[in-house]
């Protein structure tokens, strides 16, 4: 192994790339994003999720509440508390395997980009990250104030120092592999709501 | 093995499923387009992905220790391997270790070109394979034609014959929903009983030693955070220095290869998860060969998106089957030729040099051009069989001298205007098979271009022109 090791960074060492090879400066703002609230709410329909606008926490439960798949959600695991309690704890199960028939999951986001719809979510307070996509429904919450124009400035807010696992999220688990025909909810989700608080 | 063109006349003779096929990829190839054209800095973009590529991997051997070096200090475990058979054996070795009899797969193109299913389940590994269309390939016992859509070649009854076959599916079922539901299921129990994931990886951060999987049916997800065994497999040229570079890539990636704004899932590993052992392979395999090809090199900043399998005419028509390469279409023509120039020698020739795949690459490499180069290459090194050689060399003469050329010329416009059709569209004339020759012009070009310049130093009166016209 330690040979192996030696002898590919040694034949790598050698190359034929020419010319300019210093790191690239460069900035690619996404200047075609107006209104990225919109945009945001507009690409996630898109790829087959929901996006609301709700004014604080207590409007978030109203539309929790009121949706198809709280209503119809035995095993409810939620990390937003102050939205809804839930009925399943995963923090108390040492198993991953026993999060495999939960309903619903609400968990929060860190970010929403406007250019594709994507939540970044930082796994790390989950005691099981499995839970994100082994929930046949997921509900993300992002702060209205967190939602940047594009992948740049999604990165720039990110902090990967300390973290150990985290998603971009956009849309329900997908999949368009028989004749290209697009079926929500393969593996994942089967559906994601973003509630935007704020 | 038969030739692109003998398998591609197969593929071809089912007209109705060849040209569902042509469309289907059509359809994707225009829905990249919308999305390119949505990103205002769409070309600039793609020569800033070039430049990070050509910068990381001129300098492969540090950023590759600086992932290393990362990606231990967050707990994983990094292995070297110099070819497909060291990385089979380690990603066995490491099963073994841990006594791994049931493996939940991602895709990952890198484990098809090694052949490791074939190998693990030679030793007695389970290996499933959790991608939809992987999995529809894997019980066709098939292999992907294509490296993004693998099984874009079957239709749904096909799909609903194996699921039938092997999942209990209702005999007949043909619903895409209803198929990919029982594939849930099915593929639901096996995520919770693997012992072990294995997945391919997107980009690998040196900065962080972070390995970034994207995928849309959240397969990878769950093979990576359920068994308590997880390996991710990588080639060397997967390497980008920075955590910003994915903002680059990520926007290219999943446009240029669905046409998606981004996948669904995109994630994020930085070590395993609590009370997980995680591996990473990292194999080289004939890459730091291509890096060290002049003409060539630009080969390996490819990042499998599949954006020029979708715009090849050929391979549209042909289907990926007509490879011979486990990777098919432009990138696979000019990846295979480093592998063995005379095994694959047909693929240099699976195209219409038509440039589409070098115009839609998000990395910007030169792929028409570059087959054109390998094309030189076969005819260099002799391969191109006796009829094609003699017919280049006759075509080489004709060129090199004028009198010849002129010959020729006039020995061809005269005979075709004798000969009957038969003559040329018969059995024995391999290009005449398929094709028509066009009309024959009377005179030369030179003959035409002297009578057009004797008309314009003289040229008619104009009143001559317009006679006729009130």
């Amino acid at each position: 192994m330690t040979d192996s090791r030696r002898l590919v960074l040694d034949r790598l060492k050698k190359h034929a790339i020419a010319g300019d090879t210093s790191y690239p400066a460069y900035s690619h703002p996404h200047t075609g994003i107006t209104d990225p609230r919109k945009s945001f709410q507009s690409v996630i329909e898109s790829v087959g999720g929901e996006c609301r606008f709700v004014a604080d926490l207590d409007d978030a439960w109203k539309v929790v509440a009121g949706s198809e798949v709280f209503l119809s959600a035995k095993q409810v695991c939620s990390y937003v508390k102050e939205i809804a309690e839930g009925n399943f704890d995963a923090e108390a199960i040492a198993d991953a395997r026993q999060c495999a028939d939960v309903d619903l999951a609400i968990v929060r986001g860190e970010l929403g980009v406007a250019e594709n719809g994507a939540v970044w979510v930082n796994a790390d307070p989950l005691r099981h990250r499995a839970l994100l996509f082994l929930s046949g429904h997921l509900i993300l919450v992002i702060k209205g104030r967190d939602i940047v124009p594009d992948m740049e400035s999604a990165y720039a807010r990110n902090d990967f120092s300390s973290i150990r696992s985290g998603y971009f999220i956009s849309g329900p688990s997908k999949t368009a592999d028989i004749e290209q025909c697009l079926v929500i909810g393969a593996h994942g989700a089967k559906s994601l709501l973003v509630l935007v608080v704020g | 093995m038969k030739s692109h063109a003998r398998l591609a006349a197969g593929f071809l003779k089912q007209e109705e499923r060849a040209h569902w096929h042509d469309q289907a990829l059509w359809y994707v190839r225009e829905k990249r387009d919308r999305m390119a054209a949505s990103v205002p800095d769409w070309e600039r973009l793609r020569d800033t992905a070039q430049a990070i590529k050509r910068h990381a991997l001129a300098n492969l051997p540090h950023y590759l220790e600086e992932f290393e070096g990362n990606a231990a200090a967050r707990g994983a475990i990094v292995h070297y391997a110099l070819d497909a058979a060291e990385h089979n054996r380690i990603v066995l070795e490491i099963l073994k270790g841990r006594n791994a009899r049931l493996v939940a797969k991602s895709k990952s193109m890198l484990s098809e070109e090694c052949g490791l299913n074939e190998y693990l389940e030679r030793n007695g590994v389970q290996v499933v394979e959790t991608d939809l269309a992987e999995r529809i390939i894997q019980l066709a016992g098939e292999r992907p034609s294509h490296i993004v859509l693998p099984s874009i070649h079957i239709r749904k009854e096909e799909v609903g014959d194996i699921f039938h076959e092997h999942l209990g599916t209702e005999k007949g079922e043909s619903d895409p929903t209803r198929l990919t539901r029982a594939a849930r299921t099915h593929l639901r129990e096996r995520f919770l009983a693997a012992q072990a994931g294995i997945s391919g990886v997107n980009f690998a951060v040196a900065e962080t030693g972070a390995v970034v999987i994207c995928t849309n049916e959240g397969n990878a997800d769950l093979g990576n955070s359920l068994p308590d065994l997880y390996i991710a497999v990588m080639g060397v040229e997967k390497v980008i220095p920075k955590t910003r570079d994915l903002s680059v890539f990520l926007r290219l990636l999943s446009r240029s290869a669905t046409g998606q704004p981004i996948s669904a899932y995109t994630s994020h590993l930085l070590g395993p998860r609590p009370g997980q052992a995680m591996h990473i392979v990292i194999v080289d395999n004939g890459r730091s060969e291509i890096l060290q090809r002049e003409r060539f090199h630009r080969a390996a900043f490819c990042i499998r998106c599949g954006a020029c399998l979708n715009t090849c005419p050929v391979y549209r028509r042909s289907g990926g089957h007509s490879y011979n390469y486990v990777i098919p279409g432009p990138i696979g023509t000019i990846l295979a030729m480093h592998r063995d120039l005379k095994k694959f020698k047909d693929m240099a020739y699976a195209s219409t040099l038509c440039g589409s795949c070098t115009a839609v690459c998000p990395v910007k490499i030169d792929i028409h051009r570059q087959i054109v180069l390998w094309r030189n290459d076969v005819v260099e090194a002799g391969y191109l069989g006796r009829a094609k050689s003699a017919a280049l060399k006759t075509a080489t003469l004709g060129m090199k001298s004028t009198r010849f050329f002129r010959m020729g010329g006039w020995t061809v416009r005269t005979i075709l205007r004798i000969l009957p059709p038969f003559v040329f569209n018969n059995r024995l004339t391999i290009w005449g098979k398929s094709r028509d020759l066009p009309r024959m012009p009377a005179r030369s070009f030179r003959a035409e271009f002297r009578a057009y310049s004797r008309r314009k130093t003289n040229p008619p009166e104009l009143g001559a022109k317009k006679e006729g016209r009130s």
